[in-house]
């Protein structure tokens, strides 16, 4: 086998172990929480015959190696089942709210990398001067903001006082203007904390591959420092800060909760969150599921974007 | 390196920045630019629109702006008035005549409301539904026997047993929604999330956790409604909420009694606060030692001040509750007792009881601001007598659970919050035998309490209702094992422009009868 479809088909293999893990995991974890989902579900107002018969709805009667397994064997068919409550089909639930978490996710991530590389660029080729010191005390300052603060200031100054931004919502369908209009604060929030650990990273890793013996090559025969910086420098200081854009990726999908909630978004977080309130454990699952799948699929990409970037780590032949 | 600004790039990156900053101008205050359409925070989605499984008041409200009754509230108040029927009359005990309006027509082309559909409407909650289960507000028709249709637009209620609560509890709310029998069958499971009904407002449209909009009805033939279109905005958090009305996102929404002062300098508002029917109360476990000694709940009772409870939790927003039935309402108890601290006769108790030296406790509560500034003075005021209180603070999940089945025998106190309605059997029922490891977390049995209940149930006469009512107060207090605490108050913050309709329980919203002031 090609050594690259050998790593590729080991990557996979790896990424369905996670998945299962995962989703394993958090079916134990459900036997932990208190609550039973039936009665915080139809709230005070259920009759007990009420709640025995949503509880036996939702398979809550059946052991939980019979549940787990009838999940999997849902994945497997893609088909997720149907939520007791609203009687629509789970996957869609998910699929309707998947969009604007992606969206908001990668506006974040890709604000982040707009401002964070540029600013550690700058403050690496200027290391010690002013706007370095003024980049450092931004980036930890970026880092130690909790992301719900930044929010809820944006939206002080933004919505209130500016009265420039809405502050609710995800924006009118078909309306593309009114959408990106409302995914600025919400990025702006999320993606803060990022360009100060994309701004540090990138400092560290572009001074360490500026003082290399190849750098100082390139210097001796007299090429430009912005080319030597840009083109030679600048794609292999990228490694670490594309390593930890994968885990990031992951992270704000997940952790985009916070922004849903306070803009009002519609989003996996949302749901997830929801349905962790009120014990509505298929659509925990299938949200989780989701949010693993993406995490797994992007580490995945950041992983064989490695080997683009750095022609030392593509697989060779003969070697494990 | 070689980094040079030129006055070229400096002048295109501030352009670009400028175009940012200036693009979102004009995208704010929307719900200032029209007043035929009105947007209205709700604090979550809408799950479940079928009437007899509707998860909440949320679905309740829309519901209500959606499908007619025979008869609805007048705005604001729990006195009714014939909504889809022209008369109604309850002809004995357990016979009520209705005669429907001609000519109400259900949305969607679904054709004329008639006697046949009313029938379809009640007795729907009497027969399990498609998965063979009982409907969730079942309860609510407990008392039908048959609805006989004696002509297009005439018809009988049958009930078993004498009901007066369902002209308050049934009728004019989501249980008495009149939907299509055609619809019905048409759409099968689809009822879940779609509503035909003949009412003032349609169900135009629904955005899962972005938006719910009702139209007004084209084809209504009662009166003119003041906005073409409402817009239900799911907002959960109360402060995401409070800066979506300051922006101008939202005309009208409920709010913290905390943020009133603030929330009421804020242009074109105006904050309205209104005394709630809801119950908030401390309630002991009358099974578990030492709580199953009458001494020691006693006790309890007069080392708790109240006033000071309610001043530290809600900020001096709301009054005292004296009882479970709020006042204003059938079954209130004016004359009960105002139990004041009496930290000696606490003390004097518990010796008395065998527990002088005190002893240790658990005060279960919802991780709600206002119930956990209380659990915190609660356990001050019982550390005053030597009771050690902790305190077990959960979600909403955790915590609407544990009094359930033998959970419920764990639990010391707890600080509870059930909603009101407009008929005091709505309010009394979860304190029967029967609703103990259920809704019943004091675990407080009375035989004389269940005979009451059950004999205020079916008395029609309002005056002898009044007084069984009141006799069952009379025991939960001789119980000690309720410490009341507030009916709470519900505060809004709405545009000046708009006259909102809000029943007395707060959660009531009457969309159909808000009106542009």
């Amino acid at each position: 086998m090609h050594p690259t479809l050998r790593y590729l088909s080991g990557r996979l293999l790896t990424t369905a172990l996670v998945v299962v893990g995962a989703v394993t995991l958090l079916f134990a974890l459900t036997l932990l929480v208190p609550g039973n989902p039936a009665s915080v579900l139809l709230g005070p107002r259920a009759t007990p015959e009420a709640v025995a018969a949503l509880a036996e709805r939702m398979g809550l009667d059946r052991p939980l190696h019979e549940r787990l397994l009838m999940f999997f064997g849902q994945v497997a068919t893609g088909n997720l089942g149907t939520d007791v409550i609203s009687g629509r089909p789970i996957l869609t639930m998910v699929m309707e709210v998947l969009p604007f978490t992606v969206t908001l996710t990668i506006a974040a991530i890709g604000l982040a990398v707009l401002v964070g590389v540029p600013l550690g660029c700058y403050a690496a080729t200027n290391p010690g001067s002013r706007g370095d010191r003024v980049a450092a005390v931004l980036s930890v300052s970026f880092i130690a903001m909790p992301n719900f603060v930044v929010a809820i200031f944006l939206l002080l100054i933004f919505s209130i006082w500016l009265d420039w931004l809405p502050v609710l919502g995800a924006g009118e369908p078909g309306d593309v203007l009114d959408q990106l209009v409302r995914l600025i604060l919400p990025s702006v929030s999320l993606a803060l904390g990022w360009v100060g650990y994309i701004a540090r990273l990138m400092r560290s890793s572009l001074l360490e591959v500026l003082g290399e013996p190849y750098i100082r090559t390139a210097r001796a025969f007299g090429i430009p420092d912005r080319k030597i910086v840009y083109k030679y420098a600048l794609k292999n200081a990228a490694i670490p800060t594309v390593a930890i854009l994968g885990l990031g990726v992951g992270r704000l999908l997940g952790g985009a909760i916070f922004a849903e909630i306070i803009f009002a978004r519609p989003g996996i977080g949302t749901l997830v969150y929801d349905a962790i309130l009120t014990r509505n454990y298929p659509v925990v699952q299938a949200g989780v599921l989701v949010v693993v799948l993406l995490f797994v699929l992007t580490n995945l990409l950041v992983d064989l974007s490695y080997a683009w970037l750095d022609p030392r780590l593509r697989p060779q032949k003969g070697v494990a | 390196m070689d980094t040079t600004y030129s006055r070229r790039s400096v002048l295109r990156t501030g352009a670009i920045l400028g175009g940012a900053a200036a693009l979102p101008f004009g995208f704010t205050g929307q719900a200032f630019a029209a007043r035929d359409r009105l947007t209205v925070r709700v604090v979550r989605d809408i799950q479940n629109l079928d009437p007899a499984n509707r998860v909440s008041f949320i679905e309740g409200n829309v519901i209500r702006a959606v499908c007619q009754r025979l008869i609805s509230f007048k705005p604001g108040t729990f006195e009714w008035e014939p909504d889809a029927a022209k008369t109604i009359t309850q002809v004995s005990p357990t016979l009520i005549e209705f005669e429907l309006k001609p000519g109400q027509m259900f949305h969607g082309g679904y054709g004329e409301l008639t006697a046949e559909d009313v029938k379809f409407s009640f007795e729907r909650f009497r027969q399990p539904g498609p998965d063979g289960k009982p409907h969730q507000y079942a309860k609510d028709w407990e008392a039908l026997d048959r609805v006989e249709v004696t002509g297009t637009h005439t018809g009988r209620i049958h009930l078993k047993t004498p009901a007066p609560a369902i002209w308050l509890v049934t009728l004019p709310d989501g249980s008495g929604a009149l939907v299509s029998k055609k619809a019905f069958e048409a759409l099968g499971d689809k009822v879940k999330n779609t509503l035909i009904g003949s009412g003032p407002y349609t169900f135009a449209e629904w955005q899962p956790n972005q938006r719910i909009v009702l139209k007004a009805n084209p084809d209504w033939k009662g009166p003119k409604m003041a906005f073409n279109e409402i817009v239900l905005r799911p907002v959960q958090d109360p402060k995401t909420a409070e800066l979506a009305y300051r922006s101008g996102e939202l005309d009208f929404t409920v709010i913290e009694p905390t943020g009133a002062k603030d929330m009421a300098r804020v242009a074109n508002t105006k904050v309205i606060s209104q005394d709630s029917i809801n119950f908030v109360w401390i309630g002991i476990n009358v099974e578990k030692p030492p709580f199953d000694n009458p001494k020691v709940r006693e006790a309890i009772r007069k080392a708790i001040d109240v006033d000071q409870v309610i001043l530290a939790a809600y900020n001096g927003a709301v009054g005292r509750a004296k009882a479970l039935v709020a006042p204003g309402l059938l079954g209130h108890w004016a004359d009960a007792p105002v139990h004041k601290r009496d930290v000696a006769g606490a003390k004097a108790l518990l010796a008395e009881a065998g527990h002088g030296g005190g002893f240790k406790a658990k005060l279960t509560l919802l991780n709600r601001p206002a119930y956990q500034t209380a659990g915190v003075v609660v356990q001050a005021l019982l550390a005053e007598v030597g009771i050690d209180l902790q305190l077990e603070v959960l979600d909403g999940g955790s915590f609407w659970s544990a009094g359930n089945g033998d959970a419920g025998k764990n639990l010391d106190l707890s600080i509870q919050r059930f909603g009101g309605k407009a008929d005091p059997a709505f309010q009394t029922q979860w304190f029967v035998s029967e609703q103990v490891g259920v809704w019943n977390w004091q675990r407080w049995k009375n035989p004389e309490f269940d005979r009451l209940y059950a004999a205020a149930a079916s008395t029609i006469d309002s005056n002898e209702r009044a007084r069984l009512y009141i006799e069952m107060q009379k025991l939960m207090d001789q119980s000690a094992a309720y410490i009341w605490l507030t009916h709470e108050v519900n505060v809004f913050a709405s545009r000046s422009w708009l006259k909102p309709a809000i029943l007395p329980n707060g959660d009531d919203l009457q969309f159909d009868k808000f009106t542009d002031a």
